[in-house]
């Protein structure tokens, strides 16, 4: 990465954590607050992105929404992740029996489409953003698990781990300078990328109804809202796709530039 | 009568970069040219300009492939050229072919490219070929695939692939280097006669001796130029260029031990062992290993002895079982039977466990030393991983250590920084030494460590070797397919053949008088300059 681009992302990474954690820094209005006579207004000085059918400002909808939906993401990666890193790492250390055995359910798993599984997954829970996150992380592990398994075994065979075996290295130090390090530095990549296509997932359930629910701000429920409203008021709808846009955007590009040398990706 | 090849003044450049600097030479039917360098000279690139192959931007006064002048040829015309006035044999014969057809359809393009025959005609001539080229039973070969075919027998389809449309000019590009002595000898006959049959032949290698018994006349290249051209009975008796003196300074061949290969090498001294220690233990005893893999035996009852301070050296084609069996003395891989006592002491079969703390004692060098690095780690990182045992790469303390550790294997301590992907291949190895030396090993297992370089820096490694040896008095197993390199580096000879030690003794008896036939054929192919 080059140092520009690295200001960039912090600076991105540093704008968004703010917004989720202080929305009130920059948009101080509260977001419930409802005010019938400036309903439908379009963006201008007062309201930036124009306010909704009961007259609530969008700005402050769509920056006090980032927590909720970037916990989401976050939170999804983070279970799909750890499930992914659990089952690949014994699938690439276990016997060959055992391995088998994980990859053919991994594999069962990875031939459901992924929203579907979401949905199947929200038919037994109920609609809820501890669902939505439950939902998007248990679609997203199989396909993780398969490259956590990919590497570590690549890894396992490497002469690197056999040099270090030659030196008289114990396994909890070739695991710990060696494996372990070596396996994460893609899967950081990996997880930057995953938050964005998670983002985006959890936007998605909510626009269907099956995450947070209404009148909390959140993307995809904003974009839901919005819609019955877009040949009047398309700013409704159009902040809080932006909003998701250029997160899913900033992270996929940031695990990119992490992932540069990263073929797997 | 008109050479086939003129060169005159000819230059290729890459987006500036200057490869090739006015290379002038030229090549007769029925001759044989040797374009001899280091990777890197621009032999390479040389060799493909004649076919239009370069990919750089060619200039020269005069450049005629077969009377016609090639610094005007269009692409069509080019490719009317290739495959059947002058062919090019590359290195990598599995790489060359296409791994989904059958061999035989591949060399028929050739006939389908430039003649008129009919598909009957064609696939006689296509047997003709293969069977001129010594394959055995051509017709079956014919149906198979590349990667069905061994390495020998892919070299001699390529050879073929290169001989049926006829040309007048072969070019064979490191086409003997990836082979072992047995094969290189069979594929430097079948250039011989091609020579004999009145076609010019260009041969580009980085091996003097490979080339000596064929060239007529050798060039030798450096950095994009020819620093010195002669007859071969010149360039190897009277070389004139202080570089051709360092490349055939460098062949390893009849040199005696510890006689430097390298000129920046100091003369050997005795050894200076302190005289208290009579310990005759040996330190390695190899009995009876074997190992099959899925019921196909790989080594087969391998036993030796290896005494203090000495080299023993372990020779066979790839394939023999030469690396199994180092991976069975290192622990790295369970053997079916036998057992390897180091230092008086039971290494193999143990448990790891129980090995550990004797694995202070053994080293290994690999043919790859990149891959035994982790890449996360600087040059410093790697030795004071190596020297803190493993505790930490940041460890402070070390830093004394690490630079007489790289002073130790020759270099310079400022590289310590850098990660060793910005290193030479040399150096590259020079660091696996140096850190396999870290925890002052009793012996140290040298898998092809110099395979993969060239010849001239193959010489200034098997000279730390030799210095390293004399001061510490570690003892060597050196494993190699290249009988020069262990006629000079060792004390002691064991010859692998099918996953057996077929013959072990002193150098001096193996080479002089070798009872066993393999050694012999071994013997009578490897290319001898002294």
């Amino acid at each position: 990465m080059s140092r520009t681009a690295k200001i960039l992302s912090s600076l991105f990474i540093l704008f968004w954590v703010l917004t989720a954690f202080v929305p009130a820094l920059i948009a101080p209005a509260d977001p419930l607050a409802i005010n019938p006579s400036q309903a439908f207004q379009a963006p201008s000085g007062a309201h930036i992105f124009g306010t909704d059918e009961s007259g609530r400002d969008v700005f402050t909808r769509v920056i006090h929404g980032a927590g909720d939906s970037l916990y989401i993401g976050l939170a999804a990666t983070a279970l799909g992740m750890g499930l992914a890193l659990v089952l690949g790492t014994a699938a690439a250390l276990a016997p060959r029996w055992l391995d088998e055995v994980i990859l053919r359910v991994l594999e069962a798993l990875y031939s459901v489409p992924s929203l579907l599984m979401a949905l199947l997954i929200i038919a037994f829970t109920g609609p809820g953003v501890g669902p939505a996150i439950v939902a998007v992380g248990l679609s997203t592990a199989p396909g993780y698990a398969r490259l956590v398994r990919s590497q570590i075994r690549t890894l396992k065979n490497s002469e690197m781990l056999e040099a270090a075996t030659v030196l008289g290295r114990g396994t909890w130090l070739k695991v710990r300078n060696h494996l372990v390090p070596n396996a994460l530095q893609p899967l950081l990549a990996l997880v930057t990328l995953g938050i964005g296509q998670a983002v985006i997932w959890a936007a998605a359930l909510s626009f269907l109804g099956l995450g947070t629910p209404p009148p909390a701000p959140e993307w995809g429920a904003m974009l839901s809202a919005g819609r019955t409203y877009l040949h009047l008021a398309w700013w409704l709808s159009f902040f809080p796709g932006l909003a998701i846009v250029v997160v899913a955007a900033g992270a996929t590009l940031i695990g990119r530039a992490l992932g540069g040398k990263v073929k797997a990706l | 009568m008109n050479p086939l090849l003129a060169v005159d003044n000819l230059c290729v450049s890459f987006a500036g970069q200057q490869a090739v600097n006015d290379v002038s030479f030229e090549l007769n039917a029925g001759e044989c040219l040797a374009l001899v360098g280091e990777s890197g000279s621009g032999k390479s690139v040389t060799a493909r300009s004649l076919l239009g192959l370069s990919g750089g931007t060619v200039s020269a006064e005069k450049l005629m492939v077969c009377q016609e002048d090639a610094l005007t040829l269009t692409e069509p015309a080019w490719q009317k050229i290739r495959g059947s006035s002058v062919v090019m044999i590359l290195q990598d014969a599995l790489m060359a072919l296409d791994p989904l057809r059958p061999v035989g359809r591949e060399i028929e393009d050739v006939l389908k490219e430039h003649g008129t025959l009919n598909s009957k005609a064609r696939r006689v001539q296509v047997i003709e070929a293969l069977a001129s080229v010594d394959l055995p039973d051509p017709e079956r070969r014919m149906k198979q695939r590349s990667t069905q075919l061994s390495g020998g027998m892919r070299q001699r389809v390529l050879i073929a692939q290169a001989l049926i449309g006829d040309p007048q000019i072969v070019i064979a590009d490191e086409a003997t280097t990836a082979l072992d002595s047995r094969l290189a000898a069979l594929v430097l006959k079948q250039l011989a006669a091609l020579k004999n049959e009145g076609r010019a032949v260009l041969m580009i290698s980085h091996d003097l001796a490979q080339v000596a018994q064929l060239a007529d006349r050798i060039a030798v290249m450096r950095a994009g130029k020819i620093v010195e051209s002669g007859t071969t009975e010149q360039i190897l008796n009277h070389p004139q260029h202080e570089y051709t003196r360092t490349l055939l300074r460098a062949i390893p061949s009849g040199v005696p031990r510890f006689a430097p290969l390298s000129i920046k090498a100091t003369a050997s001294e005795p050894r200076q062992l302190p005289p208290t220690e009579p310990d005759t233990t040996p330190a390695l005893v190899v009995e009876n290993l074997s190992k099959s893999f899925a019921k196909h035996p790989a080594v087969i009852e391998a036993g030796f002895v290896l005494p203090r301070g000495s080299t023993l050296g372990l020779v066979g084609e790839s394939g023999s079982g030469k690396t199994t069996t180092a991976r069975m003395i290192l622990g790295l891989e369970r053997p079916d039977a036998g057992s390897v006592t180091l230092l008086g002491e039971r290494f193999v079969p143990h448990s790891e466990a129980a090995r550990r703390s004797l694995r202070e004692n053994i080293g290994a060098i690999y043919q790859n030393p990149l891959g035994s690095f982790d890449p996360r780690y600087s040059v410093g990182q790697i030795l004071t991983d190596a020297l803190s045992a493993g505790r930490s790469k940041r460890a402070s303390g070390y830093k004394d250590q690490v630079a007489r550790l790289l002073e130790q294997v020759e270099l310079d301590p400022a590289l310590s920084g850098r990660n060793p992907r910005e290193l030479s291949g040399g150096q590259r190895q020079r660091l696996a030494i140096a850190r396999a030396l870290a925890p002052e090993p009793q012996v140290l297992v040298l898998d092809e460590p110099v395979s993969a370089l060239d010849v001239s820096i193959q010489a200034t490694i098997l000279d730390l070797l030799d210095r390293l040896q004399q001061e510490t008095g570690t003892s060597y197993l050196f494993i190699s397919h290249d009988l020069s390199v262990i006629e000079h580096m060792s004390d002691l000879v064991a010859v692998m053949y099918q996953g057996r030690i077929v013959e072990q003794g002193s150098t001096a008896e193996v080479f002089g008088d070798p009872q066993h036939e393999y050694t012999r054929s071994l013997l009578t192919a490897m290319p001898r300059l002294r």
